[in-house]
């Protein structure tokens, strides 16, 4: 019984991450119409940043206060978000869709290097919050509390962006935004406004997502662009542009990966490309999303 | 069943040692060849510079083990330099290439730095995935080429069977499975369950071969309970840990290295899985010794990729190895990896083969001259004797593991000096002239020639 | 279908036969003689160029004709380089011929599958939707190592040209910027042939239609879905060819090339020629070949440099080199007649 326990904080461990890198992709995406191909690298930065300021900056140090330095990724990709997006992408609104997916592209080049120049080749860590925390035990298992951590910020995150965007003021010029650009635009939003925030919620969930996977793993060269893939199995899966979608996508790929390295270990990458090929010829706009 | 061996008869036939002492071998031998006084080379040397393409990681998580293969290169490089060169005349200058590049764009590297460069010799590679790619590329662009890594059985196997201008200097990869599985055999012999976790790609796939086919012969009674494959360079282990813990195995054999390897200890902590059940490792200690932590358990088998590491041969007993972790240390304030000491090893070895040539033919050797000597040298490294066989080019050396230690001297845990397992290397490897097999030669070889040991 | 209307409604391409042919008559001269010119190696860079110009030439007949972006043609690029992998390892056959052969039977087979899920949708959705497929065939070449070789991928040794064995025993660099130059190039002239006559046919018009005005050319009674899928067709067949041609040129294929990064390098390079153009992803490929090789010799950080010229293209320059060519060369002439 216990084993299933474990099974589950498994796959809520990686839905939680998965949500936040994925769902920052989809709602960047519902209220602009953008794929932004550079937010694996927000999360990469994200993941990068906490390492440095944990594992570097304040090494050595043995405080708690530490803790409150996990959300400083978060933040670096979030300011990153609101330089990029006025600069870089506010120029290709009004181009065709494939001009904004090759910037986008563009852009994830040079934050790739970007990261290699600033960080260097190495694996960066940032392990002394995952071992401060310690281990519990369920039954007979030994499991990281810090596992227990990254589940908890994964949901404490997703309800924080629902309650915004459901019942704040900034939510509702968000999804007038989304429904009807012009319209809104029209009735006075400030669009330019609303955008760049959009933008900077999207990249500062990445980051999260990568600050908060650091403790307990590294920050490495090349997540970025493994951590897009992923969540755009999310999104394939989920439907695009939607964060009901982004939830289900990621709690599907999170509890699938758990059962494949367990049950089929040949499969355990293809499984995930499988399932969304499956959804795609079922429902290519995906679960939640609406076709156009 | 009389004709079959116990265990014990068996490995003392191997040669397997684990003491203190130094193995045989290395005992009362003579450092002529490397310490005499250079003779003045023959003929008329030009004094252009000679170019080596040195092709490793130098980003990505594959640099822990690229960059200090690079700065062996280096640090023989700026020791022959300092000398006046190669011959006394030819500087040695060498060219970066980022093998993290991609296999494909490696390739197109390799041609770039051949024909548009015009390098003199290529060397490098750390994966095993790269050296099957680039091995023809080099005998078509009939460059002159020392493998340092990518120490696949599959490069001389099948990808170029019959080698003429490339050479591999460090272990052949079958060699890490079964120095392993020799290693458990030695120490652990009462297991019967084993789980596995490898990387996904070429090197795992090996290591686990091997370690089960040598586990076949010397535990028959043994049993696989649990895989799991990762994706080489993932940092989340943490369904494959929990997948290994439900197995309930008495032994976990892992090939996984560097920064996957450290984030997978750190993780296993966590859950404890130290504590339940004894650990075999092919590569942990290898990668870069200063990356794993005081808080790694103690006793692991820890394996070096049964080359070299740099606490071994101890003190001043091959001089060889003092002086190189000395000079390393003092250049790069690190300590040296099975990587460093074999592009250290296969630069001094090029300098041999050159000055060996020069002395017969005089002037500057061609390839042709060059490789003739390489074939068959036996050349003190750091490590000990490195010996390259004419028939496939393959350097090889005797194979070493070891337990993994704290001790005061180092903030990071070394091999425990009391307990190091030495293999002779040709004991564990198919010998010249065995059919080339599938998977591996020497997996035929272990399979059709080692007898199943007597089990009590 | 009223083939006289389609073609009244954009005239694309209004350049005649024979006025191609005598632009492309010196260029293919020239061509032909540059192995006499350039090194190996700058005529083997030139090889790959021709052939990334023929996976271009198969992008653009969805982006610039048909208005849908794929970002994921390294699928049937990977399917071209595989099929020929395959046809040595398991059916012992070297000859080129064959590998072009099984390369369209191949592509045809899987831009059947994917096109027929793809051509619904448009816009982003195509785009994510090609990409999504063609990482699934890329994690089947990595899991199935048996089959595949996994990460250490297939060799492709030296092929059979028109059942002659030039290869053998001769110096392989030799081979690759001789023999195996001029037979890229013939492909790379009858590939280019074939694609001109397509888009100046009447189907090709019809692609232009419904690429500008998908409404209008409903209206006219084009069968969209039909014709978008029939161009994906053509789209992988030619880039699956392209594949095959490079894989003896490269020696081995991994699942590299079947890695989304390797889709986003085809829409490089045909945004960097301009992709409204025919002429444009050819231009792209060859100048991409040589800029990237110039890149990573130049300096380590050669992914930014190419990041920094994409996005400095698509800001400035988004009608590419061809497409801004053509406008310098109007003003220049309009200066002239004045």
């Amino acid at each position: 019984m216990d084993i299933l326990v474990i099974h589950l904080f498994n796959a809520l461990l990686y839905t939680s991450v998965l949500f936040l890198i994925a769902g920052g992709l989809s709602l960047i995406y519902g209220v602009m119409r953008i794929v932004n191909l550079a937010h694996g690298n927000l999360f990469a930065i994200g993941a990068f940043v906490t390492a440095s300021a944990v594992g570097q900056w304040f090494a050595g140090s043995t405080s708690a206060w530490l803790f409150l330095l996990l959300p400083a990724g978060a933040v670096a990709a979030a300011l990153l978000g609101a330089v990029l997006e006025p600069t870089l992408l506010r120029p290709f609104y009004r181009r065709p869709e494939e001009y904004q997916l090759l910037v986008t592209y563009g852009i994830l080049m040079i934050l790739e290097d970007l990261i290699r120049f600033i960080w260097g080749p190495y694996p960066v860590t940032a392990t002394s919050l995952f071992e401060k925390m310690g281990s519990m035990t369920v039954g007979e298992w030994i499991y990281p509390r810090y596992n227990l951590l990254v589940i908890a910020i994964g949901g404490v995150a997703a309800v924080g962006l629902w309650a915004f965007i459901y019942k704040t003021r900034f939510g509702v010029l968000l999804r007038a935004t989304s429904q009807d650009m012009r319209r809104a635009s029209a009735l006075g939003v400030n669009v330019n406004y609303v955008y760049v925030l959009a933008f900077t919620i999207g990249c500062f969930m990445a980051g999260l997502g990568g600050a908060i996977v650091v403790p307990s793993q590294s920050a490495v060269l090349g997540m970025g662009v493994d951590a897009l893939v992923l969540s755009f199995i999310v999104v394939v899966v989920g439907g695009l542009g939607s964060l009901d979608g982004a939830m289900v996508g990621a709690l599907i790929v999170g509890v699938l990966r758990e059962t494949a390295v367990s049950v089929f270990p040949e499969l355990e990458l293809a499984v995930l490309y499988l399932i969304a090929a499956i959804v795609l010829l079922v429902r290519p706009a995906g679960l939640f999303g609406k076709a156009t | 069943m009389s004709d079959r061996p116990s265990r014990r008869d068996f490995l003392s036939k191997l040669g397997v040692t684990t003491a203190a002492a130094v193995g045989g071998s290395l005992a009362g031998v003579g450092l002529a060849g490397v310490a005499r006084a250079e003779d003045k080379p023959k003929g008329t040397i030009p004094d252009k510079p000679f170019k080596i393409g040195h092709m490793t990681f130098f980003t990505g998580a594959g640099a822990v083990l690229g960059e200090p293969m690079y700065k062996g290169n280096l640090l023989a490089a700026d020791e022959i330099n300092a000398t006046g060169g190669l011959l006394g005349k030819r500087k040695i200058e060498i060219l970066k290439a980022d093998e993290a590049a991609g296999t494909d764009a490696n390739t197109k590297e390799m041609r770039r730095l051949k024909l548009s460069e015009k390098i003199d010799m290529f060397m490098g590679i750390t994966s095993s995935g790269n050296t099957p790619a680039l091995g023809p590329v080099a005998e078509e662009l009939k460059l002159l080429t020392i493998f340092v890594d990518g120490c696949t059985d599959f490069l001389f196997d099948k990808a170029v069977p019959n080698p003429r201008y490339i050479f591999r200097i460090t272990n052949i990869q079958s060699a890490d499975g079964a120095t392993c599985a020799v290693g458990v055999a030695l120490t652990w012999p009462s297991i019967k369950t084993v789980a596995h976790i490898h990387p996904d790609y070429s090197y795992g796939r090996n290591c686990f071969d091997h370690f089960s086919i040598v586990t076949k012969k010397l535990l028959p009674k043994a049993s696989n309970v649990s895989e799991a494959w990762p994706k080489l360079f993932s940092t989340d282990f943490t369904p494959h840990i929990t997948k290994t813990l439900a197995a309930k195995p008495d032994l976990l054999v892992t090939s996984l290295w560097g920064g996957d390897y450290v984030a997978f200890y750190k993780q296993a902590l966590q859950h404890g899985l130290f504590t339940k059940m004894k650990v075999a490792t092919t590569l942990a200690l290898g990668a870069a010794p200063q990356s794993i932590g005081k808080d790694h358990p103690e006793g692991v088998l820890s394996g070096v990729h049964s080359n070299y590491h740099f606490s071994y041969p101890a003190g001043n007993r091959w001089p060889l190895n003092k002086t190189f972790v000395e000079k390393y240390h003092a250049k790069f304030n690190e300590y040296p990896n099975f990587q460093a000491e074999g592009a250290y090893t296969a630069t001094y070895a090029l300098k041999t083969a050159l000055e060996k040539a020069n002395k017969l033919m005089g002037g500057w050797p061609d390839d042709d001259a060059i490789i003739s000597q390489l074939e068959g040298m036996m050349i003190p490294g750091p490590g000990g004797y490195v010996y390259i066989r004419p028939d496939n080019h393959q350097g090889y050396k005797d194979a070493i593991t070891g337990f993994s230690k704290n001790v005061p001297e180092y903030p990071f845990p070394i091999l425990d000096p009391e307990r190091i397992i030495t293999i002779p290397i040709r004991n564990i490897t198919s010998p010249p002239g065995w059919p080339k097999g599938d998977p591996t030669s020497t997996y035929t070889w272990i399979d059709q020639t080692w007898p199943t040991v007597k089990t009590t | 279908m009223n083939t006289t209307t389609v073609a009244a409604l954009k005239p694309a391409a209004t350049r005649s036969p024979y006025l191609a042919v005598v632009w492309a008559v010196p260029i293919a001269v020239l061509l032909g003689i540059l192995p006499f010119v350039f090194d190996q190696y700058r005529t083997i860079q030139l090889a790959y160029g021709l052939i990334f110009a023929i996976a271009g030439l198969g992008f653009n007949i969805l982006l610039g004709y048909t208005g849908l972006l794929s970002f994921g043609h390294s699928a049937y690029f990977g399917v071209g380089a595989y099929t020929a992998a395959f046809m040595v390892k398991y059916m012992h056959t070297g000859s080129m011929e064959l590998f072009l052969l099984g390369t369209i039977v191949a592509s045809l087979l899987v831009t059947s599958l994917f096109g027929y899920v793809c051509v619904r949708y448009t816009k982003i959705f195509f785009s994510i939707l090609t990409l999504a497929l063609s990482q699934v065939l890329w994690s089947l070449a990595f899991k199935f190592f048996w089959v595949t070789g996994g990460t250490d991928g297939l060799r492709v040794p030296t092929p059979k040209l028109l059942g002659m064995s030039l290869g053998e025993g001769a110096d392989k660099i030799y081979f690759l910027s001789h023999a195996y130059y001029y037979y890229v190039l013939a492909l790379f002239i009858i590939c280019v042939g074939v694609m001109w006559l397509i888009v100046h046919s009447p189907f090709g018009k019809a692609l232009q239609a419904i690429r500008d005005n998908e409404t209008r050319a409903r209206f006219v009674g084009i069968r969209i879905r039909r014709y978008r899928f029939i161009a994906f067709l053509v789209s992988g067949v030619f880039t699956g060819i392209a594949g095959a041609l490079w894989v003896p040129l490269n020696g081995l294929t991994t699942p590299d090339i079947l890695y989304w990064p390797f889709s986003g390098e085809i829409v490089f390079m045909s945004v960097l020629g301009g992709f409204r153009n025919f002429t444009g992803p050819i231009v792209g490929a060859v100048v991409y070949n040589y800029l990237k090789d110039f890149a990573v010799g130049f300096t380590v950080y050669w992914q930014a440099f190419m990041g920094v010229v994409l996005v400095v293209l698509v800001l400035a320059l988004p009608t590419g080199i061809v497409g801004t060519a053509k406008v310098l060369a109007e003003m220049a002439r309009r200066r002239f007649a004045r």
